[in-house]
């Protein structure tokens, strides 16, 4: 390892630290592998409640991640590029849901879409968001997409204006140059705030269970049987969960860097 | 009606605008836009190729194109920092405009400008293992590829080497002529302007101040500021000459005025002044000589004098003749 000083304590004080927070931030998740034991964590692989919360919790933070590409990459390259009255606000809006206590959020969520003029209005199309995957999908979205609208904005912010401009001069109307240029060259950051969206989405837990317990997602599963049944149960679904998000993570971490 | 007709043209954003530019360029003419950073020359550059909004109007032959937006125009642009896509190899870089636009006989087009420019073992390379040369014929391969009836060049040789600069401007007149292209190209170099350019116009402050052959314009500046940023030195109000004038000023090349050794040596005009400074600079002294208050530069070749006439306030008597005095 190369450092920056050859100062000895400065070093040292700088290492010290920096263990204590590693130490810190994995040895839950070693523990709660380690802790379990392997009969267990099959066991809970081979339950069929547990695979298919996993697998609902996924999907749905999957849905929720491709609504808010196709709604918040607009949002995102009209922030980065333009200035427009009201553009400071804006943004405050969009952090507004990294603030507040998710459980507030919820509430937030089901006194806009439960049974108010604007809940009716979807049930009208069939959408229902109370114990359904929209009303998950939408406590997932609120509260993650600012993840990946404010890493698309800082990517479209990297972009150099002057490659848009070229490439309408060599025939590409605005939209061509957005899906040719702006989105392919902001890539690194749109797939990093998706994939932290994503992740945000399969960890969502106080907004959720106000408007769905049933079906279950993971996190209210891990609740539930943590309520129900104690630690013991509750510790090898934390523990699947936390495979298949990483499996997932490293999976999309690898293809992206296939291609750059 | 000329091949590119630029009428009333103004553009305006917070601290800049470009007042009522008028400009009528010839097919298959090079022309030089030669400004100071800031004087606005990017800025029209992107107004004619519709990148910003401007009012005015723009003429190709008989059409109006002011009214088009850019991708409809068919002006190709050069920046200076060249722009090339970095999601795109060279070779997806040169036939960015062919997804768009019908580009005739495109095999043989690309394949000819891939051999002029030698970009044959570049094609495969991606954008950020370039160099600024390379860089450079891309993305004139690029603009030319799409056969644009003007070619737009922002500064293209600034961000050039300059051991390269010669030969990379005798390859964009060639260009220029072997694609029988009409040429804007902007710098603030009046030399490059003097070698590429059949017409300049001097912009300034985001006005046109002056247009006409390059040695018109480059010999013949019309005002004093035009003077200055063309690099003229010793510009004095011609009442020193004691003649009447139709200019009401002149400037003398500081190489043409004469050190005075003996009275019958010179010369149309001469004058008696102070030594003010003497600076050795490799190959030539540079001194300044105050006449009456007016502060004269000459530069004199250090092979004539072995020491410079260093010694401050002392008199010294100046010359040079009526042929080498520029009226302004």
């Amino acid at each position: 390892m190369k450092l920056a000083y050859k100062n000895d304590t400065f070093n040292i004080t700088l290492i010290v630290l920096a263990i204590i927070i590693v130490f810190f931030l994995s040895v839950p998740i070693l523990k709660m592998f380690v802790g379990v034991g392997s009969d267990k964590l099959i066991d809970a692989i081979k339950d069929g409640e547990v695979i298919s919360s996993i697998l609902l919790t996924m999907k749905v933070s999957l849905w929720a991640m491709v609504f808010v590409i196709i709604t918040g990459l607009p949002l995102a390259y009209l922030i980065a590029r333009y200035d427009f009255f009201g553009k400071s606000f804006l943004e405050a809006v969009i952090d507004i849901p990294i603030m507040i206590p998710h459980t507030a959020a919820g509430i937030a969520l089901l006194s806009t879409f439960g049974d108010t003029g604007l809940g009716d209005f979807f049930k009208f199309f069939g959408i229902e968001f109370i114990g359904t995957e929209y009303g998950i999908m939408i406590a997932m979205m609120f509260l993650s997409a600012p993840f990946l609208i404010n890493a698309a904005k800082d990517g479209f912010r990297k972009v150099d204006p002057k490659l848009e401009k070229v490439a309408r001069t060599l025939g590409a109307n605005p939209f061509r140059v957005f899906f040719a240029i702006s989105i392919p060259n902001a890539r690194k950051d749109i797939i990093n705030g998706a994939l932290m969206m994503w992740s945000r989405g399969l960890g969502e837990f106080g907004a959720v269970i106000i408007l769905v317990y049933h079906p279950m997602t993971t996190p209210v599963l891990i609740f539930d049987r943590f309520s129900s049944y104690g630690l013991s149960y509750s510790a090898p679904v934390a523990a699947v969960i936390i495979g298949f998000s990483a499996l997932v993570f490293l999976i999309i971490r690898f293809i992206a860097n296939r291609f750059d | 009606m000329s091949y590119l007709s630029i009428k009333h043209l103004s553009s305006s954003v917070v601290d800049f605008s470009l007042k009522d530019i008028n400009l009528e360029i010839d097919k298959a003419e090079y022309f030089v836009l030669l400004g100071q950073s800031g004087s606005g020359k990017t800025r029209l550059l992107e107004a004619i190729a519709g990148l910003y909004k401007s009012r005015g109007s723009i003429f190709y032959k008989e059409d109006e194109i002011s009214k088009m937006n850019p991708e409809h125009r068919d002006i190709g642009f050069v920046y200076q920092d060249f722009a090339l896509f970095p999601n795109m190899n060279v070779e997806a870089n040169i036939i960015f405009a062919g997804r768009y636009r019908e580009i005739e006989n495109k095999e043989e087009h690309f394949r000819d400008i891939v051999d002029f420019l030698d970009l044959q073992n570049l094609l495969e390379r991606s954008i950020s293992d370039l160099s600024g040369g390379e860089k450079q014929r891309i993305a004139i391969a690029r603009a030319i590829y799409a056969k644009p009836k003007i070619l737009l060049l922002d500064e293209p040789l600034s961000a050039i080497d300059p051991t390269f600069r010669n030969s990379i401007m005798k390859k964009l007149k060639e260009i220029h002529r072997r694609y029988d292209l009409t040429t804007i190209h902007v710098t603030h170099n009046f030399r490059e302007a003097s070698y590429l350019a059949d017409k300049i116009a001097i912009i300034m402050d985001g006005s046109i101040e002056q247009i006409g052959s390059p040695d018109e314009v480059l010999n013949h500046p019309k005002t004093i500021e035009i003077a200055k940023f063309l690099g003229f030195k010793n510009i004095f109000s011609t009442g020193l000459l004691d003649q009447e004038s139709k200019a009401d000023y002149f400037s003398v090349d500081p190489n043409l005025i004469r050190i005075v050794k003996e009275q019958s040596d010179c010369c149309d005009y001469s004058f008696e002044g102070e030594i003010e400074e003497c600076m050795g600079i490799t190959d030539h002294f540079k001194l300044f000589v105050n006449v009456d208050g007016y502060q004269f530069f000459i530069k004199i070749p250090k092979r004539d004098y072995e020491n410079c006439l260093s010694q401050s306030k002392q008199s010294v008597t100046i010359g040079f003749n009526e042929q080498d005095v520029a009226y302004l």
